[in-house]
Formats: C-alpha cells, structure tokens, sequence
C-alpha cells in the first residue's frame, strides 16, 4: 500500500467574496437560491421552445393546402403587437428599479402596466388566432398551420401565466405586502417576463418575417 | 414541530440551509449582482434601441422580393440575435450579474441551436 | 410558483390561515405534509420499490408468456401492455425514482446541509411522482393501459383512434402521464442543483464533494434539459391522436423521424440518467469496504461529465436502420464509441481502487463488483452495437433488449441495491442482515445471468423484440425457457431483499454513527440523523473528511488511527451532539400536496376531454391547482409558530 491518501490540502473556504444580501441565509456561490432555480428553468425552457421551433420550421411550406402563410399574416398587426411586448420588458424593469428604490406607487403602476401591455398582447394573439380560423386555417388545416398554432399558443400561455404572476405581485403590493426588501420577488418575474419576450423576438423572426418558400 | 427545542435560548438563530461562512452584505445590490443596475433612463434609452432594431426588422420583410434572401435573411437573424442580447444583458442583467447565470443560460440556448440544427440537418432541411 | 418557493418571507403582516399549518412530525399526516428531505427520500425510495415490484411482476408476466412457443398466459393486446408497461415503468418509477430517493436523502447529508434548498418543491416534485405513477396505473381499470411500447415510436402511438391504430387510450395516459412525471423530476433537477451548488458547508469545495454528489449534480444537468424535449413531443403526440393535427403523420406530411429524433434526444441522455446515480453510488462503497480513496478523483468526477455531455451526442445510434444517410450514421457510430472512453476510464479507477486495498465483502460492495462486471459487458455490447453493420443486423432483436438490461439490471439496479445495503443503517440506524443480503446478491447474480445472457443469443438467432409468440420449429424455446426461470430467482431474490429490510427494520443490528467505517461525513452524525442533520454544520479540511479525522500515515505510508479519532474528535462529537442553539428547519406543508392533487384532475381530463364532464375536471383541478399555489406561496416556509 504506498499511497493511501494525499494529504489535506491547506483549508480553502467555499464562501464567496460576498454574499446573497442582507437579509438572506450567506450560500456557497453568494447568490440566493431561487434566482439560480429561475435561471435554470430558463434554460430548460429553451429547449422546451427549441423543440417547437424546430418542427415549425421543418414543416415549413410542407404538404401545403388550405392558405398559405402569406395569405393570412397580417405583418403590421404582428408587428405592432411584438412592439408592445417588447415594451412591456420596459415598463418590468422599470417597476423593479422603483421597488429597488422603494417607490411603491411607481412600483404598482409600472407592474399594472406590464400585465396591461401583456394582456394586450395576448388579446392580440386571440383576435390573430380567431382572423385564421376565419380565412379557413384551423389547428389541424396543414402542417403550417399546427405547428403555428402550438408554437404561439405556448408562447401565449407563458405569457397568460406572467400576467397573473405581475397581478398577484401588484395585489401584494396594494396591500402593502410587497416592500423595498422584496425585490426579488420583482427579479424573479421579470426574469420570467424578460424571458417569454426574447422567445417571442425569435419566434417573431423565424415564423413571421423570414420569407416562405 | 419543526423546531428543534434545544438547550441553549442564547439567541443565536441559525436558519435551515445557512451552511457557509458570514458574508459581508452587498450595498444596494440584489443577490448575485456585482455591479448596480442601469438607471431608468437607462432602460429607456435601450428601449428606443430596440424599437429601432424592430423597425428595422419590418422595413427589412418589405424589402423582400426586392433584396435576395441570401441577404434578408441573416440580416434578420442578426437582428433578432441583437435584441435578444440587447434584452439578455441589459433587462435581463446578465451584464452585472455574476457569470453564473449567463453560464446557465447560455448552456440552453447553445445546447438547442446546437442540437436542434443537427436534427433539422439530418432531416435535410437545409439541403 | 419557483419565485415564491422557499424565499423566507419576511412579512409583518400575518398570512390568512386557509388550512391549519401542519405541525405533526409523526404518524401518518407527517408523511403527507413533511418537506423534511430524509423522510421525502424514504418516501421516493419505498415508493420506488413498489413500482418495482409492479414492474417485475409484468417482467415475470412476460418471460411466462415467451417460456415456450405459442404462449397463451397473455392475449397479444395484454402483451402489449404489460410490455409497455414494464418498461414505463422500470424507467421513470423505478430507475428515476430510486436515484432521486438517494440523491433526496444523501446529497444534502453529503455535503453538509440542513435541508434541499426547496423543501416545499422537494415535496411536490414526490408528490407529482406518486400522482404521475397513479395515473399511469389507473389506465388500466380505464379503458386498457399504454400499449405503443415505452418509446411511443409515431405513428402508431400518433394516429387518432377513430383511424383504427392502437386501441384504447393507451398513448393517450402515456403522454399526459410521463408529462406530469416530467415535471417532477423537473422540480427535482432544479433542487439537486441549486443544493449542490448553494448550500455546501464552509469548505465544501467543489473538488471535495463525494462523487455520488457529483454524479447526481450531472444526472440532475441531464433531467433539466431533456425533460423539455420529451414534452413537446408528446404534445405532439397527444395532439395528433385528439386534435387532427398531423406532426407525424406520414399520410398527412408528417415526420415520424422528427419524432424519434425528438424522443432519443430525450432518451439517450435518459440512460445516462438513470446509470449515472449507479456510478456514484459504486464509487461510495468501493473506497469505504477497500479502505483506499477512490483511485483518481479528479479522473472519476471528469469522466461522469464528459459523460454528461457526450451523452447529449450519441442519439441517432437509435437510428441507424431509418435511413439517416452515411455521413449521419458514421459521425454516431463514432460519437458513441467515443462515450465509452470516459466510461472505461471510470471502470478502471474502480478496479484499481480496489487493487491492494483491505477489501471487505460486504453485500454492499458484493453489489457494487457485481455492477463492474455486469455493466462493463453491457458496455461492451454497446459498443459493439455501436459498429453499424452490426446494429443493422441485431437492430430490435433480443440482443437489444439483452443490452440495455445489462446495463441498466446488471449496471443500475446492482448500484441501487448496493446503495440500499450500503446506507440503511444510516437511514433507519439498523444493519440489514449480512447473511440474507448475501443470498440476495448470488440469487440475483445467477438470476439476472440465467435471464440475459440467454437473450443475448436469442438475439443473435434472430428473435425479434416485442413479439408476443414464437413458433416452435424457430428453436427459441429452450434458450427462452432458462431465462424464464432466471427471471423468476430475480423475484425471489429480491423477496429475500424485502423480507430482509422488513425484518431488520424493527430487528436488525443496531448500527451505531459509522458501522462501516466510512469516509464521508453522512457517517459523522447519528443514525438515523436528527432532523437538523448536524447540531453544527461541519467545517470541511479535505476530500473524505471524516475519514482524515480518523486515520492518518506514518512515514511509511501506512495507515495510523488517531488516538481519539473518528466519532471522538472534537469537531464530530459536535456534530453529533445535540444542538446548543436555535435550528429553525422548514415546517411542514399541506400545499405541495394540494398542488399536485390539483394536477391529477386536469390530467384525467386531457385523456377524457371528449366527454361532456370533462370540463368539471378542468375547473376543479384548476380551483385546487390554484388554491394550493396560492396557499403556497403565501405561507412563510418556517411557520412563525415555530419560533417559540
């Protein structure tokens, strides 16, 4: 038996330079714990649109009948209900910066403004789905048209479950349950927010502005 | 109970969990940040970016037909690539927050392009 | 529901109280409501079991069907289910399962934690586990079970039903079922994670952590991202069987290969999944009953994460008879010879772990030399599967099925069996019995042999998979017939397992902190553990730290045990001991339950969303689903009643 154990190394810490905060529990990599879990989920959720995507754009312009893409997008709708969600990452980060600062009034507003911009958006995304079915492209109508539909209608119920995420946080809110040290709370939603907003600038892209065969 | 009764009330409270050492608070900063968030105007200014970007966008798609898509098309890929990181870092603020995340997050997005551009080539989308 | 989780609420205002706050630790309410790891880890482990036992019981089914030609035990339709079935559930109610049990129980003890760093989600991603394998049980009082094989290959499990494929609603529990397990394993990945990487005691490096915490940080990478890719393909799935859409059906466009892509880029890592809690686990026993450290740390841990990611790389070898074209078949064929580079290494670091040590035979290492061999055949019959002309050859052919049981029976279960003997003094502070264990381990061994290694030959005959007779002039009989009886000394053998862990439960050798000797510091606290793990969180020195508190080398190298070492030192006795200060643990919940009770009725109603009641699933499953989010999020993880 020559080697049984190397010796122990001199003592190196695992804590961090600094921790999560002042009023969380310290951890090893000085972050809390739920914004690692938010962004881990983040990442498995890439996949998650990944695969929608994928099948959206294999079966692009396959086994066409019924109207084709061009026939029924409407760019300018589209693009003005892309507009107002990517203003509604705005009017997030600027509720966080106010509860950061502790403004709870701007804190309320701005989270009322970012469910109200959402809701528009999904609105939007109902009167597009209901003006399809209209010109004859119903979910199982073609390919196009399934995989379409599946894509954005996840996307949307991402976004439907943000605004009732920004709601329940505004009710807090009101009720003064929700003060300058729960800023994470606000983080982490609009971790979540920002997130279904960058899927929905590359969904945007790849099925409504790259040209169809 | 949860609680552990225990001989010593000396008040030394130790929370489920706290397993490294006392760390130094972070002023004004949320947990994992290393650097401060922008200011609002801030975030304004980097709306107005990204209307612009989108603008571009959408004047691009009435470009087609009049442009070969072997130019529209990765100039909006570039596009949306840019708003994606525009929002990523900035909104999201993997700029200022410890590398940890944006590791976490890019491990996703590259695992999918990645795996994903395999399938859709074996299955002879490009070709 | 991640953001609310587990952040200490630190509200004045006191919550509206809906349900009573739990308070029990004892009796049978504190099982529904603990968020306490250990019991949730003995939880996912018994439950485990008793999938277990319903998946041997189809495996029995099945070998008593194909004992001789022209079986008539089960109609070709019941075949198809049991089949189906058994392997359904082997994967996500067993392997899964049993993996996440350990890794529920041992991570946080390994790494010097109080608790997982979610608690709350601890208890709901169990409670989806046991709602997930009842609903996938319930299929068979309702309308006949899964019957398209674990894999779900599209498009007979994708065409609708009216169009006269599969019969019954089968694909259907299927999808919804692996779904709602999906989440739990989910919800179980993201806590290994972040208590791994959060929540390890003051110098707990990285490079100190047991390599079954290792192992289980990269099992727990590999959950996160395949589980999304395996949900969208059963909504796909589910969509074209009950909403007309067409994703793989040929007829109408579609790709079927879209969907076996889709479903190995899911599956492939899966197997690296379920063997890879396997590696840690051996790499526990194999150190502690060879009294040497694990030869080549480093090597071991880089290994399993080069497993980790090759594994995402080798998926298309599923596919090779599907016409993928050469350039595809050969970079797979390559990729997955390379997989077994990291893996030979980590074969080797076992064996010369074990060269020259003192080695003890205990059941517990009996189990982990019997991965070694068996897995290392599995392995090489992968690679072997791996050589394309051979593949093509012996593609869905019992060699098939005699390989990834010998990977996954002789590889997994063998670790998790090891894994069982191994840690149950810790868990309920008895010994197993040696001497029954041993019977155990040989009956298993013989068993396991008699069962697979027929089918490997079987396989080179000609047998094809999933046939649910044979003819008697094809000569199968009576290689079929050993392993029918091989596969019933299995069964008893793992009856002596339970018999054994019933009986030592209440009557076994009372094991004391450290009955093995042992080298992490799970061993340094008492058995079972209190429910604070450790009165004071341990300060790590080095790599097997309670090891070096107990054994040091004299100039020669040979190991010296300190004067007062072990469970005497100092620092264990006070870890060990009881706390002298406040440990505000988690109290426990109603609402992960609530939760995932909430999820049953919305399942059940996608399967039976054609029928006018559905709609009363859908708003009850709702109205719950909410309320327990709610209640959830609302709630502070430590009730302020607890502080008294």
């Amino acid at each position: 038996m020559a080697t049984i154990e190397q010796a122990p190394p001199p003592q190196v810490p695992a804590g961090p330079s600094h921790g999560p905060g002042p009023d969380h529990p310290p951890t090893s990599t000085g972050t809390t714990n739920v914004k690692l879990a938010i962004w881990l989920f983040l990442a498995s959720d890439c996949l998650f649109f990944g695969a929608f995507i994928s099948a959206y754009l294999l079966y692009r312009g396959r086994a066409q009948t019924g109207p084709t893409p061009a026939k029924v997008y409407s760019i300018p709708f589209t693009s003005v209900s892309s507009f107002v969600l990517l203003m509604s990452s705005l009017t997030m980060v600027l509720a966080l910066a106010a509860i950061q600062r502790g403004d709870l009034r701007r804190l309320r507003i701005w989270l009322l403004s970012t469910a109200l911009l959402g809701s528009v958006f999904v609105g939007g995304q109902i009167f597009e789905f209901t003006e399809f079915s209209r010109k004859g492209l119903g979910l199982s109508t073609n390919l196009f048209s399934s995989t379409f539909f599946v894509l954005t209608g996840f996307h949307g119920a991402h976004v439907t479950i943000g605004i009732i995420w920004l709601l329940s946080l505004w009710a807090l809110a009101t009720q003064g349950r929700l003060t300058q040290k729960d800023a994470e709370k606000v983080e982490i939603a609009a971790l979540y927010w920002h997130f279904v907003d960058v899927v929905w600038i590359v969904i945007f892209t790849l099925v409504y502005l790259i040209p169809t065969k | 109970m949860s609680d552990i009764t225990l001989r010593d009330d000396s008040g030394a409270t130790e929370v489920a969990g706290q397993t490294a050492t006392a760390l130094e608070p972070s002023a004004g900063l949320l947990p994992g940040e290393l650097r401060p968030h922008p200011s609002p105007l801030r975030y304004v200014l980097i709306a107005v970016v990204l209307c612009v970007i989108t603008a571009a966008e959408v004047s691009l798609y009435y470009l087609e037909g009049s442009l070969a898509d072997a130019v529209i098309i990765p100039l909006l890929l570039v596009f949306a690539a840019l708003k994606f990181g525009i929002v990523a870092s900035w909104y999201m603020h993997l700029r200022t927050d410890k590398p940890i995340f944006a590791r976490f997050f890019v491990l996703g997005i590259a695992g999918a392009i990645l795996l994903f551009g395999i399938v859709l080539s074996s299955l002879q989308i490009f070709s | 529901m991640t953001t609310v989780a587990d952040a200490p609420t630190q509200t004045p205002v006191r919550p509206p109280v809906i349900l009573r706050r739990p308070k029990e630790t004892t009796g049978v309410w504190s099982w529904f409501t603990t968020v306490d790891h250990k019991k949730i880890g003995i939880m996912y482990g018994v439950t485990a079991l008793v999938f277990f036992c319903l998946g041997g019981i189809e495996a029995l089914l099945i070998r008593l069907q194909l004992a001789g030609p022209n079986g008539t035990v089960l109609t070709a339709s019941q075949y198809n289910q049991i089949f189906t079935m058994h392997g359904t559930t082997m994967v996500f109610l067993l392997g899964m399962p049993l993996s996440i049990a350990f890794a529920n129980y041992f991570v946080p003890l390994m790494i010097g934690a109080r608790d997982v760093a979610f608690p709350r989600l601890n208890a709901f991603g169990y409670w989806m586990f046991v709602t997930g394998g009842v609903f996938l049980y319930s299929s068979f009082l309702l309308g006949g079970a899964p019957n398209g094989g674990w894999f779900g290959y599209t498009p007979l499990t994708s065409t609708p039903l009216g169009l006269g494929a599969l019969p019954g609603r089968g694909p259907d529990f299927w999808a919804v079922g692996i779904v709602m397990l999906g989440i739990g394993s989910t919800t179980a990945a993201i806590n290994v994670i972040v208590t791994t990487l959060n929540m390890r005691a003051p110098g707990m490096t990285l490079m100190r952590m047991p390599v079954f915490v290792w192992m289980m940080l990269v099992t727990a990478f590999l959950t996160l991202f395949a589980m999304p890719i395996i949900t969208v393909a059963l909504i796909m799935v589910f969509f074209d069987r009950n909403f007309g859409t067409s994703f793989f059906l040929p007829a109408k466009g579609g790709d079927p290969l879209l969907y076996q892509n889709l479903f190995w880029l899911f599956g492939h890592p899966e197997v690296y999944i379920l063997i890879l809690p396997g590696m840690g686990i051996v790499s526990e026993i194999l150190p502690v009953f060879s009294r040497k450290p694990l030869f080549g740390y480093p090597v071991v841990v880089f290994s399993g994460i080069a497993i980790g990611f090759l594994g995402w790389g080798v998926w298309a070898h599923h596919m090779f008879t599907t016409g993928l074209g050469p350039v595809a078949v050969s970079a797979f064929s390559l990729s997955t010879m390379l997989i077994a580079i990291p893996t030979g290494v980590k074969i080797f670091n076992w064996l010369a772990t074990v060269y020259k040590g003192s080695v003890r035979l205990t059941t517990a290492m009996l189990f982990a030399l019997g991965f070694i061999a068996q897995f290392t055949i599995g392995g090489l019959s992968g690679v072997s599967l791996a050589v394309v002309p051979a593949d093509t050859q012996q593609h869905d052919s019992y060699f098939v099925v005699s390989h990834f049981h010998y990977v996954l029976f002789g590889g997994l279960v063998f670790g998790l069996f090891g894994g069982l003997y191994y840690w149950f003094p810790k868990v309920f502070g008895r010994m197993l019995d040696e001497k029954l264990g041993k019977w155990n381990f040989w009956l298993m061994v013989i068993g396991f042999n008699l069962t697979f290694f027929p089918m490997m030959l079987l396989g080179i005959y000609g047998m094809p998979r999933r046939v649910y007779r044979y003819d008697a002039g094809l000569g199968w009989g009576s290689l079929n017939l050993v392993a029918t009886i091989g596969s019933f000394i299995i069964a008893v053998s793992v009856l002596l397992f339970i018999i054994n862990a019933v009986v030592s439960r209440k009557r076994g050798v009372i094991a004391g902190n450290d009955p093995w000797d042992g080298r992490t510091i799970e061993w340094s606290t008492s058995s079972p553990p209190p429910e604070y793990n450790f009165a004071e969180i341990p300060e790590i020195q080095a790599r097997d730290d309670l090891w070096h508190t107990k054994y040091t080398e004299d100039d020669d190298g040979v190991l010296v045990p300190l004067p007062s070492g072990g469970v005497d030192t100092p620092a264990a006795t006070r870890a060990a001991a009881a706390p002298t200060h406040r440990i505000h643990m988690p109290s426990p919940s109603f609402y992960p339950l609530v939760a995932a009770l909430g999820i049953l009725p919305l399942a059940y109603a996608a399967v039976f969303h054609s029928y006018s009641w559905a709609f009363l699933l859908v708003a009850g499953g709702a109205i719950i689903l909410a309320f327990g989010i709610y209640a959830w999020a609302i709630e502070p993880a430590t009730a302020a009643e607890a502080d008294h």
